[in-house]
């Protein structure tokens, strides 16, 4: 858990404004919803990759991928098996089912499946990416500055920093269980829902703890003292970020034309259809991965500047 | 100045009042003790200092409290801010932002500071607690130590006239309690500033406070200076006196002129030298050590990852034997103990209970004879009341009903815990969990105990209790393994001690080998008995009815 948390480093992705960095991230889990399209999709895969590279960032973003190979892997065989669309049957199993018939395993539901996972690797990567280079207060700084209520986002991010501790929590409050005896993963369904939910009670109970003690300490320092709060690291935009942003958000901007001017869409049934066609279905995902690119020379240039 | 008349109050919901006619006077720059048995009162008064009590919890007050001039009745805690920092005992739930730098800002942002002046006050709190070195670091990153510095920076950069510390250490290791108290008495010292310190363990504390006060069923039931306190009739107090004082207020009761009670080891060095003498030869009865071995490590190697936290571990624990596990935090000890009843395995090498290797055994298996209580009460806690919770061992294993019946009859009685039996466990003290926690694993009597920081912020009253409760349950042929940095507990009932450093035992063998002649584990008389060797006092000596059989 903690492996994913934000780490200083001096980097150029690190240097970009927290804004820039979730327009950027943002576009792209809108961009990977709106296609369909296996090259659009894998174009957006890979114009994560420099980014990380360049974030420094490689060896936790394999950790996650890794995670994401096994769900990526279940989102196929599930797909696979319960999607009887698709002409090429693959396989047909040698028993018959009421209502479905023979149930077959076709070459669309499989390449269905893994479209659908990189998608989920596209959205993973990114929340990655965002995670590991933006600091969480940063984050918050941003939401404010959409103007999102103090409180609300306060209490998001006060959540999101006691999730290890609530995973700390969870691995004592087992161990404390299994050293009276309780056996977690043995029994009846029934006894390991009751077993579990012990657990959780305790774990509500813990938490709720931490909340007094949490709130106490902030009213301590004098939190909700009626003056107007001052934010000390506001998130400023410079000439310079203004324009990253706008780099950042052009991919979304282009692909919402392109998706509307009917690119980027693919059917998976009953047949694949062909990945591309004229010269035009190869520049537009090629036009879309030079302005998906575009961000790392500008995050160079940025630096530059402000270095200057 | 803090100025209380007559203050009583209730909590809403509880029978009987938290504090009962308080009448106290705190002038500016004074650094003042407050001590007592759990239950006593001392959280909720200092609640009082910045107005938690009464308007964060709520409840019936009575009286007249000014801090700073200003009535804690009719000003907030966020009114009181600016006027009293207030630092509690859990580290991890008092930080609410992710870095050192934001942490600091934090209060002086809500009080909304302009940005120059919170840059210029969060470089004044860096530099005045020594934390420069850790602006940018990130909260979750640091140790204990570091996070009770932050917070100590975080309410100094508010500019408070008092600091009210609320069992500040008691999460802490020895080292780093140290650090946090030194910082105190210099924070005093040097701009003085009001200090209220709430705590336990007497002897980190009483040679650096002006003032003490030791409070008892909601009221002040002593105070004056240190000497004063520790000097007259402490018997009803509950408070537990360190071993250096214990020693002297024997000696001064044989009539041994020692012109005042010492409070330090120093102190009592100096002024024994004038008086002593010479001592009387002593010989120390050992508890020899059982040749047969409960259980045995073997070559046990044990890695989180790729990170190996146990590196080799040897060892025999003898069945009967009290054997302490000590080290630095972090040097491996709860990743040891938490081997032997499998709720770790090894990564290499065998642990045999009874010359059967544990792996073959499940942690349910293993706990019928090998009890684990945790450092944190709370984590043993799962049932709705407290009989339930006692019971939830044998009912586990299908015991019969009748015997359970007298089980928890015995175990209620045992930890004073009669009164609560219908009560929800996590409603009761601190205090009286941890007796609900102890009384959940011993009534399944394991042959072995192993205790992770039992002592770890007990009053004394509950760990005079704990000790004596161990000490009886060995000498029934059991025995207990007790993770702990309370050296001076561990010289009182230990037999043997094994050191841990970097996952590796350092030394093992006999209290005395260990904890003798040490420089940063040794007991307070063990340090006074190294510096009077000359006078002939054994420098093994480790307690006071040691040192008395032979200065007495």
């Amino acid at each position: 858990m903690r492996a994913l948390n934000y780490r200083d480093k001096d980097t150029v992705i690190h240097a970009l404004s927290p804004l820039v960095k979730l327009a950027w991230g943002g576009g792209l889990v809108l961009l990977s919803l709106i296609f369909n399209h296996p090259v659009y999709i894998l174009i957006l895969f890979l114009s994560i990759i420099p980014m990380v590279r360049l974030a420094g960032v490689g060896r936790e973003w394999a950790s996650a991928l890794k995670f994401t190979l096994w769900l990526g892997l279940s989102i196929i065989v599930i797909n696979a098996l319960l999607s009887y669309h698709g002409d090429h049957v693959l396989v047909t199993a040698p028993f018959r089912l009421p209502v479905i018939g023979y149930p077959v395993i076709t070459l669309e539901a499989i390449a269905f499946g893994a479209v659908m996972a990189l998608k989920l690797a596209v959205i993973i990567s990114v929340f990655t990416l965002i995670n590991l280079t933006v600091h969480p207060d940063d984050i918050m700084s941003v939401l404010l500055k959409m103007r999102l209520p103090y409180k609300s986002v306060l209490v998001t991010s006060l959540s999101t920093r006691f999730v290890p501790c609530l995973v700390e929590d969870m691995g004592r409050i087992s161990d404390g269980y299994r050293t009276r005896g309780v056996q977690l993963d043995a029994g009846s369904w029934i006894k390991k829902l009751k077993n579990r939910s012990k657990i959780t009670l305790a774990l509500l109970a813990n938490s709720l703890d931490r909340a007094v003690q949490v709130a106490e300490a902030m009213e301590a320092r004098a939190f909700g003292s009626g003056q107007k709060r001052v934010l000390y690291k506001d998130i400023s935009i410079s000439r310079m970020d203004a324009v990253t942003l706008g780099v950042g958000l052009l991919p979304l901007a282009a692909g919402i034309i392109v998706r509307t001017l009917g690119y980027g869409d693919y059917q998976y049934y009953p047949n694949l259809t062909s990945i591309g066609g004229g010269a035009v279905e190869w520049l537009v995902p090629a036009m879309m991965l030079l302005l998906l690119a575009a961000i790392v020379p500008f995050a160079f240039i940025k630096r530059r500047v402000e270095f200057d | 100045m803090i100025r209380i008349r007559e203050l009583n109050f209730t909590y809403n919901g509880a029978d009987k009042p938290a504090l009962q006619n308080i009448d106290l006077t705190i002038e500016d720059g004074q650094f003042v003790l407050i001590t007592g048995a759990s239950g006593g009162g001392k959280s909720t008064l200092c609640r009082c200092f910045n107005g938690l009590v009464p308007h964060f919890y709520g409840g019936k007050i009575s009286g007249k409290a000014e801090v700073q001039g200003l009535d804690i009745l009719e000003h907030s805690p966020k009114e009181l801010a600016t006027k009293v920092g207030m630092v509690f005992q859990d580290p991890e739930n008092q930080l609410v932002t992710a870095d050192v730098e934001r942490e600091i800002a934090f209060g002086l942002e809500n009080l909304g500071y302009p940005k120059n002046l919170i840059a210029r006050r969060i470089e004044e709190a860096l530099d005045t607690v020594g934390i420069a070195n850790l602006r940018f670091a990130r909260n979750n990153e640091l140790s204990g130590g570091e996070k009770q510095k932050v917070a100590i920076a975080s309410v100094l950069a508010l500019h408070p006239d008092v600091l009210v510390l609320d069992e500040p250490t008691s999460e802490l290791d020895p080292q780093s309690a140290e650090e946090v108290l030194r910082l105190l008495e210099r924070l005093n010292d040097e701009l003085g500033l009001t200090v209220i310190l709430i705590e336990q363990r007497l002897d980190r504390v009483v040679h650096l406070v002006d003032r003490m006060l030791v409070m008892g069923g909601g009221e002040i039931i002593a105070g004056g200076s240190p000497g004063e306190v520790m000097n007259g009739d402490i018997g009803e107090l509950g408070i537990g006196l360190p071993p250096v004082i214990r020693l002297m207020r024997e000696l001064k009761s044989k009539e041994l002129s020692l012109n005042g009670l010492p409070l330090t080891v120093k102190d009592a060095r100096l002024r024994l030298q004038k008086v002593l003498q010479g001592a009387k030869t002593a010989s120390f009865a050992e508890g020899g050590v059982n040749p047969e071995a409960v259980l045995n490590m073997d070559r046990v190697w044990f890695a989180y990852g790729e990170r190996a936290v146990l590196k080799n571990i040897s060892l025999d624990i003898d069945r009967g034997g009290f054997i302490a596990v000590m080290g630095r935090n972090a040097s491996g000890k709860t990743t040891l103990v938490k081997q032997l009843n499998g709720l770790l395995k090894p990564s290499k090498g065998k642990i045999r209970l009874e010359g059967v290797d544990t792996r073959k055994s499940t942690v349910a298996e293993l706990s019928r004879r090998v009890g684990y209580v945790f450092q944190n009460p709370n984590d043993h806690l799962f049932a709705d009341t407290v009989e339930d919770e006692i019971a939830f061992s044998l009912r586990n294993r299908g015991t019969d009903e009748n015997h359970i019946a007298s089980a928890v009859e015995v175990m209620l009685d045992e930890f004073e815990l009669s009164q609560y039996r219908k009560s929800y466990p996590r409603n009761l003290s601190g205090g009286e969990r941890q007796r609900v926690a102890l009384a959940s694993v011993l009534v399944g009597e394991p042959e072995v105990i192993v205790l992770d920081e039992p002592t770890r912020g007990m009053d004394y009253v509950l760990k005079k209790k704990l000790i004596n409760y161990l000490d009886d349950y060995r000498r029934r042929g059991n025995t207990v393994i007790m993770v702990s940095h309370d050296v001076e507990t561990i010289a009182e009932c230990a037999e043997r001690v094994v050191l841990l450093s970097e996952g590796r035992v350092v030394v093992e063998g006999s209290k005395r080998e260990v904890l003798s002649k040490a420089l940063l584990f040794s007991p307070q008389i063990n340090r006074l008995a190294q510096a009077l060797s000359g006078y002939g006092v054994a420098d093994t000596t480790l307690t006071v009815s040691e040192m008395l059989e032979q200065i007495g």
